[in-house]
């Protein structure tokens, strides 16, 4: 792709069942009990509305704005899932099919794509920019794409934020049952940043690359590789780490993405 | 900054008009609706739109991935084959992007197999979420039936989602991503939807009369659209901006006085370089609820006054969701293609708290701009601004 399409990471953030923020995952201090996400980017009422996955996604984002001290009220977001509200979906259908009940109409609006977009933009006051995804398990790649793009053409800073609930085990074959995950990568146009700042490149896995500079995967449990976001993981470890090199977006079950990172001039 | 207007070479559609351009844009121009009552039995009064006819099997390679959302793509793509044989040798595949958009993806068939699920305590065999519930999997189709393989990714913001990516494919563009994308969005009917607005008390137990003193709600209908975008060629249309907002007040109600819908209107205007006085026509949201159309109207005179003939479309079609934002910028694109400005169905009587100027029967006006607006749960507002060749 154009190779001055690119960005600068200023912020990360991360939240796993037993990993409440990247600082614990860094130091690989893993939690003894699964730690529920609190969704500290929604206010107070909003938070009482929203799923796991959507407090999992605030709370990613919020530790990725905070590290890039970036404006709640107008940085552009994008939210990526492959499953998004899958478990909100669920309960509805049981509601439906299962207990005949009616169906509840707030979880019905909770249901959508882009409740965590929704939600998070009202809680931060936001009225610009924001975006809900999906591509599987190119989902982190197709991310950072859009926010590039948005980033190019309108000059602003960009959140994206890829998670995934654990899966709906009712849904889908015990070989996907992964965890919950939620990865989030605070991005800004490569002038306005400072010069130290690791660049982000999106390249297709067909672009001629040297195999050796692939960065090897994060270390993470089996049930967090088979996530379909397990790549923005990969991605913020080892931007974490400083790292120059190419990051597998994927892990091999996608259309073959990788991030480039690499040092500014 | 402003963008480079873009190219609208080709597009296909279908929903309760029809199953073809020529279909739809007949009844369309008619003032036909397309709403009929369920098929299935519903514990309340409605009606819906809904494709009429058999869809296409897919081809034995991809047969895998059998859904209806699948097949009102290979639909769609069928409609505008020609133009895609030469978009392909005109561009390398992965020049050309696949962005779509949807509500539902496969909760029609998802719906299905847990019923099964709960009644059988298995999902039925075949049944693979991977082929038949997530976006990726009519992303798979619509690259195998189309031959684009660029990126490719699905929209999913409620009832913006498939205008959003007419935004994405300007971006792309512009940045020297792509060359081309096929751009739109496909909603199927299913229980949730309907039961989900219901709940809300949002479903019109007649037809849908948005901007009317009777309107009573929405009706949900099925559809799909889909769009050629390229860099440069033989235009249909021009896609000059699109506006892109956030109301940043509710989960589910519109901003009482359309202030996130004026921003998206603000934003699509800067980004095509044109003042509201240039713009002759607006394909409204206009979903039929009380919320919905007072504060459209209200943001659309306060930014264009009284004068714009305004419409919607969803009397005719139902609320598309995810297929919506494509779907009405197809309709405005054959607006400026007739230079005729269908009614706003079943619009009478006029709600007169509504001031915006709502058009009643056909109107020979040869519009040259229009604006087609969406608005979406979480506050999610889009508005795309087209321009005749």
């Amino acid at each position: 792709m154009n190779g001055s399409f690119e960005a600068a990471i200023v912020g990360l953030g991360l939240h796993t069942a037993h990993h409440p923020a990247l600082d614990s995952f860094l130091k690989d201090e893993p939690s003894a009990e699964p730690a529920l996400p609190s969704g500290s980017a929604l206010d107070k009422r909003t938070r009482r509305r929203a799923s796991t996955l959507t407090r999992a996604m605030a709370d990613a984002y919020a530790e990725a704005l905070s590290a890039a001290q970036l404006d709640p009220e107008t940085v552009a977001t994008v939210f990526g899932s492959a499953l998004g509200e899958a478990s909100t979906m669920l309960s509805l259908l049981d509601q439906m099919f299962r207990t005949h009940e009616p169906v509840s109409p707030m979880r019905f609006v909770t249901s959508v794509h882009n409740t965590a977009s929704g939600l998070v933009s009202i809680s931060g006051k936001n009225r610009g920019f924001t975006t809900s995804i999906g591509a599987d398990f190119d989902t982190p790649a197709m991310s950072i794409l859009e926010a590039l793009g948005v980033i190019h053409a309108h000059r602003t800073p960009a959140i994206i934020c890829c998670a995934e609930e654990g899966a709906p085990e009712d849904l889908v074959p015990e070989e996907y049952h992964w965890a919950l995950l939620a990865g989030a990568v605070a991005l800004v146009h490569p002038e306005d940043a400072p010069a130290s700042a690791l660049r982000l490149r999106l390249a297709p896995m067909d672009e001629a690359i040297d195999p050796a500079s692939l960065l090897e995967p994060a270390k993470v449990s089996a049930a967090l590789a088979k996530s379909p976001v397990v790549g923005i993981l990969d991605l913020i470890v080892r931007a974490a780490e400083g790292r120059e090199g190419l990051v597998r977006l994927d892990r091999g079950k996608g259309r073959g993405f990788v991030a480039e990172l690499r040092r500014g001039a | 900054m402003s963008y480079l207007s873009k190219r609208v070479t080709a597009f296909s559609v279908a929903n309760g008009l029809g199953r073809s351009r020529a279909e739809v844009e007949e009844a369309l121009f008619k003032g036909e609706t397309g709403l009929v009552p369920p098929p299935i039995a519903l514990p309340f009064t409605t009606f819906i739109g809904a494709i009429p006819g058999e869809l296409p099997e897919l081809p034995p390679e991809i047969r895998g991935y059998h859904t209806r959302t699948s097949q009102i793509a290979s639909l769609l793509v069928s409609g505008i084959e020609a133009e895609l044989k030469r978009a392909r040798e005109r561009y390398a595949p992965h020049r050309i992007a696949v962005l779509l958009g949807t509500s539902t993806a496969g909760a029609e068939a998802t719906e299905s197999a847990y019923q099964h699920y709960i009644a059988e305590g298995a999902l039925p065999e075949g049944y693979d979420v991977f082929r038949h519930h997530t976006y990726g999997a009519v992303l798979h189709v619509v690259r195998e039936l189309s031959g684009a393989n660029g990126p490719s990714f699905m929209v999913s913001t409620a009832c913006t989602s498939s205008a959003k990516p007419l935004a994405t494919a300007s971006r792309l563009i512009d940045a020297g991503v792509i060359d081309a994308a096929l751009v739109g969005g496909i909603d199927t009917l299913c229980q949730m939807t309907l039961m989900g607005f219901h709940s809300l008390d949002a479903l019109s137990p007649e037809w849908a009369k948005p901007f009317s003193s009777e309107r009573r709600g929405l009706n949900i209908g099925e559809g799909g659209a889909l769009m050629l975008i390229e860099r440069s060629g033989d235009a249909l249309a021009l896609l000059e901006g699109v506006g892109e907002s956030s109301d940043a007040y509710h989960i589910s109600a519109p901003h009482p006085e359309g202030l996130g819908a004026k921003l998206a209107m603000e934003r699509a205007l800067a980004l095509a370089g044109v003042e509201p006085a240039e713009v002759d026509h607006i394909n409204a949201h206009g979903t039929g609820t009380q919320l919905n159309d007072k504060a459209e109207s209200r943001a659309i005179v306060e930014l264009f006054g009284r004068d714009v003939p305004v419409i919607s479309t969803k009397g005719y079609t139902g609320h598309t969701l995810g297929a919506a934002g494509a779907t009405e910028a197809i309709f405005s694109i054959m607006t400026l293609l007739r230079g005729e400005i269908p009614p706003s169905l079943f619009a009478s009587p006029l709600d007169p708290a509504v001031e915006a100027r709502i058009v009643l029967e056909n109107e020979r006006s040869a519009p040259k701009r229009v604006l087609s607006n969406s608005f979406a749960f979480g506050g999610n507002n889009i508005s795309v601004c087209l321009r005749s060749v």
